[in-house]
């Protein structure tokens, strides 16, 4: 290869390297996690200004190029520097950027953060040398090294290559650990993700800030090889590159960013430079802009998951064979039973075994108004421990609204919960949950893009490796862990009938599947109270039958639960007493017997 | 003092413009549910229909702004129909939509970077005799235009409090399903929306070409962002909340143009983040909306 030749393949991988690294970051957010950070390039471009004014010497005073620290410290350390700028400022947006809980509302706060930033680097002269930028950026090793420019060029390939590998090292760690999977279940569902212990707003903002972090190390890296930066080089439209670049390669994983990174930034981008050129380069550069438009349109209408897919991960494979031998399943669940309450010896069934001693539920005086409305009107009961409830009504008369209130779902306008004689009136739904309250959705609510076996396994709390930092000590650190609780998920999955779907996508069962997928998912939390919102509803008979059966028999377990549902039958069957709401406030209680012969109650609801 | 007074008078100016607009774009919100992105450019395209009429036709300014208006009906419904029903019909998510818009809002910009040479374009308006009004100096153009957005406001306040069109909006809006379900032909309520929301995007398009005095492909773009906050400041899909946006955020604007020019979009901002930091669903949020319950 000839020198020019050799520079430019050099050139051209370290560019891969770079924007694979910043690939991964965004990867992380948007297609692992769902965060759509729309300032993504501002986390880069404060990589590069931060390695510059961390490798460069001290701005002397009267030359053209101001800015601020100038520590001139040695590689690494500027991009350490950069790593963590870029946290810094992604704590500092996400603080409030991820504040509303819509992601496209959030996404278009970052994208004002993105654009004022720019203003303000240009407007701010003493920063980093507003519109002119910082040039003549010492490279790495520079000095040190007799190299010729090619030979350079590739010690630095090496050299993108190694912080590369870190990053993806990093990210792999991320995605395949408990963390990743708690994160991607949060992307699939946040309310759902947070109603089973998922704090969604901080554990957002981890992911924001590791992100940060990465993109932030992508621009250090590149400042280093270009060795200038200035505002021209990322403008917000550059964000949207790096998005189409993921979503064509394939959402949620390394290789699909990687890929994504080599079509797009890569082929894509550098093709135009070979193409006869244009009269206009405004021009040029105006269709290359539509084109990525086109590109997103033409990717999420034929290929949503990109290139390369999400992987499914099957993780039957690795639940040990003894536990999935039929035989095996009520022994190993009486077992594991036994090793955490040594005193009850009696055998109990594995639908029974999830769960914990049951918790006290009161409920006083409760109100939520939504404009005047008045929703639920001071309702007031008490849950008695270990039995079913059920909680019927009219349309309308505020049952759902009451357990979202009582769950944390929303926050009530006045009156109190007291779970165990702690008012948790207010609590966000993640905290709610932790104390055992777990509820189910109206609406199917499963991780549709998450194995029936993974959606069991992100409800249950305790796992090693369901951190940032546990994430990083891989997978041998999270296993025992994650075997026990496979084996605990199995026996369920078995107890269900529903082992021939543990590695089909949640999102791929009918209806009634999901229904089960989601009580045995709540059942993982180890629920002290289950609030179960219209469980039957768009269910199929026979399914029906089924689901009321798992409930009658986790009712006999001394599970304490409270059932809104519509289908008298079942609540009858299932539920020892029951709560009649009509507009917002308790009309009657006692059994169903007895409520059927209450000319109130029939009259408000059973006849009608 | 008096500078204040006078930045007032352009805070208002601004503010008329922004009200406009983000009434336009939270409406449409409201009863679609979709964060339109590229609701700028139907700004932008509204404004250079509007000086195709007016140069190449010569039509009178107002009229011009009437074939913008007319324009941003078209382009919001054209959009709506080719490009967002059937990616909604297909089952996009809410996330990936965002991404849609933002690809149309490249498509849109940069096609019309194209056809303009990247150049900017002027009316070419006459200047106009400034009156003095409690110490603010506007021209009739502007005067014009503050009577303008008071009178759109007023009509959208009575079509929402008064007519069929406007309730039908706000049940589509509280709960398409069950408006459905009591008979309100809510595909019809959501293509109303969208034309109306185009023409309140084609107004505030020429109206704010009109005010810069210059304009060209990026320009509505670079505005929808003041316009999001404005409408996230008051609860994005709550009407009166938007107004509220508006005003604050254009006045706050203008005034802090008065210490810098660059403090403009600045200050905008800043006022939006303290807003998301106690309100993280903005100001309005709880109250009845155009849109109940963003995020159940």
């Amino acid at each position: 290869m000839s020198a020019a030749l050799q520079s430019y393949v050099a050139t051209l991988l370290i560019y891969l390297g770079v924007n694979s690294i910043a690939c991964w970051g965004l990867n992380l957010q948007f297609g692992v996690s769902g965060v759509m950070n729309f300032a993504f390039i501002l986390f880069q471009a404060m990589g590069a200004y931060i390695t510059a004014v961390l490798t460069l010497p001290k701005a002397t005073a009267g030359s053209a190029e101001t800015y601020i620290l100038g520590w001139h410290l040695p590689w690494p350390l500027p991009l350490v520097g950069a790593g963590v700028a870029g946290a810094v400022l992604a704590l500092a947006v996400g603080s409030f950027a991820l504040r509303p809980r819509r992601r496209d509302f959030q996404a278009t706060v970052m994208l004002v953060v993105s654009i004022i930033a720019s203003t303000l680097v240009v407007s701010e002269q003493g920063w980093f040398n507003g519109n002119q930028g910082l040039f003549g950026i010492p490279q790495p090793f520079a000095g040190s090294l007799s190299l010729l420019p090619a030979g350079y060029d590739w010690f630095f390939v090496a050299l993108t290559a190694g912080v590369a590998l870190l990053v993806l090292f990093a990210t792999d760690r991320f995605t395949s650990s408990p963390w990743g999977r708690r994160l991607r279940a949060m992307r699939e569902n946040a309310d759902a993700a947070e109603s089973l212990g998922t704090n969604v707003r901080a554990e957002s903002l981890k992911v924001y800030v590791a992100g940060g972090a990465i993109a932030a190390i992508s621009g250090g890296v590149l400042v280093e090889f270009i060795t200038s930066w200035d505002p021209s080089g990322w403008g917000t439209g550059e964000t949207f590159i790096f998005f189409v670049a993921i979503i064509v390669g394939g959402l949620g994983n390394n290789f699909g960013a990687f890929l994504g990174a080599f079509l797009v930034l890569g082929v894509f981008l550098e093709l135009p430079t070979y193409l006869p050129q244009l009269s206009n380069s405004n021009v040029e550069e105006s269709l290359q802009s539509a084109a990525i438009g086109v590109l997103i349109l033409a990717f999420l209408w034929w290929r949503p998951q990109g290139i390369i897919p999400e992987r499914r991960r099957k993780l039957s494979r690795l639940v040990p064979a003894a536990a999935r031998e039929p035989a095996a399943v009520e022994s190993a669940a009486s077992v594991r039973e036994e090793k955490r309450e040594p005193t009850t010896a009696v055998t109990r069934e594995p639908a029974q075994a999830a769960t914990a001693r049951s918790a006290e539920l009161s409920v006083r005086d409760l109100h939520r108004e939504f404009g005047g409305v008045h929703a639920v009107d001071g309702l007031s009961f008490e849950l008695v421990p270990g039995q079913a409830t059920g909680l019927i009504g009219p349309n309308g008369a505020g049952k759902s609204t009451a357990l979202k209130l009582i769950a944390g779902a929303m926050p009530p306008s006045g009156g109190h919960v007291l779970v165990d004689g702690v008012d948790v009136a207010g609590w966000p739904a993640h905290k709610v949950s932790r104390l055992g309250v777990i509820r189910t959705f109206q609406h199917t609510s499963e991780f549709g893009r998450l194995t029936v076996l993974e959606n069991l396994l992100t409800a249950a709390p305790g796992q090693p490796g369901d951190s940032i930092g546990g994430a990083l000590l891989g997978r041998r650190h999270a296993r025992p862990r994650q075997l026990e609780l496979l084996e605990q998920a199995w026996a369920l999955l078995a107890d269900f009938q529903l082992t021939a779907h543990a590695d089909t996508y949640a999102g791929q069962l009918s209806g009634g599947q999901r229904r089960l997928v989601e009580i045995m998912r709540a059942l993982m939390a180890r629920p002290r109270i289950l609030l179960l919102d219209e469980p039957m509803a768009g269910v199929n008979p026979t399914l029906r039958l089924t689901i009321e059966e798992h409930l009658r028999r986790l009712r006999d377990s001394g599970l304490t639960m409270l059932m809104v549902e519509h289908e008298l039958g079942s609540v009858e069957r299932v539920c020892d007493c029951v709560i009649v709401m009509a507009q917002g406030k308790l009309l009657a209680t006692g059994t169903m017997a007895e409520l059927r012969r209450n000319e109130e109650v029939v009259s408000a609801y059973l006849a009608g | 003092m008096s500078q204040v007074v006078l930045s007032l008078g352009f805070g208002l100016v601004t503010a008329s413009i922004l009200a406009i607009g983000a009434v336009g774009f939270t409406i449409q919100f409201g009863v679609t549910n979709l964060f339109n992105l590229a609701y700028g450019e139907i700004m932008t395209v509204a404004a250079f229909a509007a000086y195709l009429a007016r140069t190449t036709l010569h039509w009178d300014m107002w009229l011009a702004m009437a074939v913008g208006g007319l324009c941003g009906m078209l382009v919001s419904l054209a959009m709506s129909r080719c490009v967002f029903m059937p990616f909604l019909q297909r089952g996009t998510s809410q996330f990936a939509m965002v991404m849609v818009t933002v690809a149309v809002s490249f498509i849109l910009k940069n096609v019309l970077q194209i056809w303009s040479g990247a150049n900017f374009y002027s009316y070419q308006l006459p200047p106009e005799p400034s009156i003095r009004f409690l110490g603010m100096v506007f021209d009739a153009r502007e005067l014009a235009i503050i009577g303008l957005a008071v009178a759109s406001l007023l009509g959208l306040h009575l079509l929402f409090q008064y007519t069929r069109l406007g309730k039908a909006m706000r049940a589509t809006s509280d709960d398409a399903g069950l408006a459905r379900s009591v008979g309100i032909p809510t595909s019809r309520i959501v293509s109303a929306a969208w034309l109306l929301s185009g023409l309140l995007a084609g107004i505030a398009g020429v109206a704010l070409a009109m005010d810069l005095g210059t304009f060209d492909s990026n320009t509505g773009g670079s505005f929808l962002l003041l316009i999001v906050a404005a409408a996230v400041f008051g609860s994005v899909g709550e009407p009166y909340g938007a107004v509220l946006g508006a005003l604050v955020i254009g006045i706050a604007s203008e005034l802090a143009a008065i210490i810098s020019p660059t403090l403009k979009d600045v200050v905008a901002f800043a006022i939006l983040v303290l807003v998301l930091l106690f309100r993280p669903e903005g100001l309005r949020s709880g109250r009845v909306q155009l849109r109940g319950e963003v995020t159940a």
